[in-house]
């Protein structure tokens, strides 16, 4: 299985995640300019880009530590595009949902909501 | 005005502060305005984490408003009026009436004490709302009649309270402890200096300020730390003024009526006994106020740092004025000062003798002579006694603290009678004023007086201090006028002969 299958392997996964939850899904691999947006949902009137971040085990990161200030600016870069674009206006923010893949056993999912928690001016 | 209020201190005045909050759509974001300090802005963090810990998530974007825009807000206590403004824009809660909101937020909800809590609870009487403050803060504001608290162990029971769902107990004006913590030492423990002892009890009858002179081991600090035994009790208003300046500084005062006590090292600095700093905090002297400040090993205080308290032993309030800005702070003090009468300590010693060459003698006494020591109306000295004293005295040293204390409180109790229609409360307090008409003489004084001021050469400043020290050597033998026999122990403890100069 090489990266791009572990991706989309991943975020099949998130999306059935999210649903269970019962998200509304806006859309996958949204593409916006300068990016790309894995996941797009509604939760209770609040609009939410996922991040999702798949790895398969073995790795020395767990998947949702590999989210770093750069990552995060052109997230929430790409967010404004797509939130302007879609003329949402209501409140929105960043999740990340990390799978770290088990050859073996079933993924584990860490869901971690609000990533930039008001610490990013516009 | 808005419903949501907290407080920001200015000095020892609380000043309501109008918390807004706006919440529109956009990407989470919290942003504090209105001059907040590093403490307020760091308080969306707490009010975060508190207001998720009590099932309320925020989202959008936030603007809080701290009104008036250009005032400086300062310190922890904002948290929870933030977090009850949050919480009434997400709908979890409504307020009709004004309140007023103090506390600092952990993260889990819980409350923690905070400073201001005396000043909150003065306005919030002042404006007639209600207050909300941290348990830790109840005991001190319980002591502040007729205002409406409630004590809120954590946000979850707020919020419950304010939706009507479970009422808080409010906080009770508590009755204070009038156990007074016993003497010690105590007067009856200390041998011989009846002449001292005598000074003490005067002193504290009629908050003069004292000196006490005395070679090394002869028991100078002893005395004074005897004087806090025998100290009248705070009034209810007098209370209120030390509360005041203790919360202002978030420090805890217990239920009673002990007066203040400080006492300061001779390394202080000017703004440790003075107040300031960018806070404008007070200094020892404000925390010292209504009580005793005493200045050990006073010769070896700094110059300047002796010179700053010749304003506030005058006009007993401090003005602190920086470039942050300018407060009063209440400063009435008796002072408590105590030295050598040379740098070896024997000058007028009955067994050792004095080392010090005359030069050296005089620089060590101009440094004492300032004005500072004509603003001190109880020169006393404090010998050392002889191996035969000290030995033979046993079991004869005097009346207890306890005595002296019944005495003492008895005549400031006649001083607060006398002054009341004049707002103050001791006779070291007399204005200049009402020293010469208010002070009631017997027929003989006045002639006595014209002798004695040219004969030691008494100042007008001597002459009232003179006159003050007096009447209250008349209040403690419960007399209404001042005989010849109370200006003429007052004369005896005039300045001159204890430090060498005459007066």
């Amino acid at each position: 299985m090489d990266h791009l299958e572990t991706g989309r392997l991943g975020e099949s996964l998130a999306e059935q995640y999210f649903r269970g939850k019962g998200w509304t899904i806006l859309g996958r691999n949204v593409r916006v300019k300068f990016g790309e947006l894995d996941l797009v949902a509604l939760d209770e009137g609040e609009l939410v880009i996922v991040e999702v971040r798949t790895r398969s085990i073995g790795k020395v990161l767990p998947a949702e530590e590999t989210v770093g200030p750069r990552k995060l600016k052109v997230l929430v870069r790409s967010g404004r595009i797509y939130v302007e674009k879609c003329r949402w206006a209501g409140p929105w923010r960043i999740d990340l949902l990390g799978i770290n893949l088990d050859p073996g056993g079933s993924p584990e999912l860490v869901h971690l909501p609000d990533i930039t928690a008001g610490r990013i001016d516009a | 005005m808005g419903p949501v209020l907290g407080v920001t201190l200015k000095g020892i005045e609380a000043i309501a502060i109008d918390v807004e909050v706006e919440i529109t759509g956009g990407l989470f974001a919290i942003a504090v305005v209105g001059l907040p300090d590093a403490a307020v802005k760091e308080a969306r963090e707490r009010v975060r984490a508190a207001l998720r810990a009590n099932g309320i998530h925020l989202r959008g974007r936030i603007a809080l408003n701290l009104a008036p825009a250009d005032l400086p807000k300062v310190g922890s206590l904002l948290d929870l009026p933030m977090a009850v403004g949050l919480a009434m824009e997400t709908g979890a809660v409504s307020l009709t009436k004004p309140a007023l909101f103090l506390g600092e937020l952990a993260m889990d909800g819980r409350l923690r004490g905070t400073k201001g809590a005396v000043p909150a609870a003065l306005l919030a009487r002042k404006m007639g709302v209600p207050l909300y403050l941290p348990p830790e803060n109840a005991c001190e504001v319980s002591l502040v009649k007729g205002v409406n608290a409630f004590a809120v162990p954590d946000l979850g029971a707020l919020l419950g309270h304010l939706a009507g769902e479970c009422a808080l107990p409010p906080v009770l004006g508590k009755g204070l402890d009038l156990d007074d913590p016993p003497a010690d030492p105590d007067l009856c423990d200390i041998k011989g200096q009846a002449a001292a002892k005598r000074a003490l009890e005067i002193a504290a009858a009629g908050h003069h300020n004292l000196l006490l002179v005395g070679s090394p081991g002869s028991g100078k600090t002893m005395l004074a730390r005897a004087l806090r035994g025998i100290l009248p009790p705070l009034t209810d208003e007098e209370r209120l003024e030390t509360l005041l300046v203790r919360s202002t500084l978030g420090l805890r005062t217990r239920p009673d009526r002990t007066r203040p006590y400080r006492i300061v090292h001779h390394t202080a600095s000017t703004i440790a006994l003075c107040g300031g700093g960018s806070a404008l905090k007070p200094g020892e002297i404000s925390l010292a106020h209504r009580g005793v400040l005493f200045l050990d090993e006073f010769a070896e205080f700094h110059r300047d740092l002796l010179e700053a308290l010749r304003q506030p032993l005058e006009d007993g309030t401090i003005t602190v004025s920086r470039a942050s800005g300018s407060v009063t702070y209440p400063a009435r003090v008796l002072l408590v000062c105590a030295c050598n009468p040379c740098p070896c300590g024997y000058w007028g010693d009955p067994v050792e003798t004095c080392r010090c060459p005359a030069h050296v003698l005089e620089k060590y006494r101009n440094r004492l002579s300032g004005p500072i020591l004509d603003r001190i109306d109880l020169h006393v000295s404090v010998p050392r006694l002889t191996p035969e004293e000290l030995v033979c005295l046993e079991g004869q040293h005097g009346p207890s603290s306890e005595e002296i204390r019944r005495k003492v409180s008895l005549a400031r109790e006649i001083q607060q009678e006398r002054w009341k229609k004049e707002g103050f409360h001791s006779n070291a307090e007399i204005p200049e004023r009402l020293v010469r008409t208010g002070i009631r003489l017997s027929r003989d004084v006045r002639p006595f007086m014209v002798k004695a001021a040219r004969g030691m050469r008494l100042s007008g400043r001597g002459i009232s201090r003179v006159l003050k020290v007096a009447r209250t050597v008349a209040d403690l033998r419960e007399s209404p006028e001042v005989a010849v026999e109370d200006v003429c122990e007052a004369l005896a403890y005039r300045k001159g002969g204890v430090t060498g100069d005459s007066a």
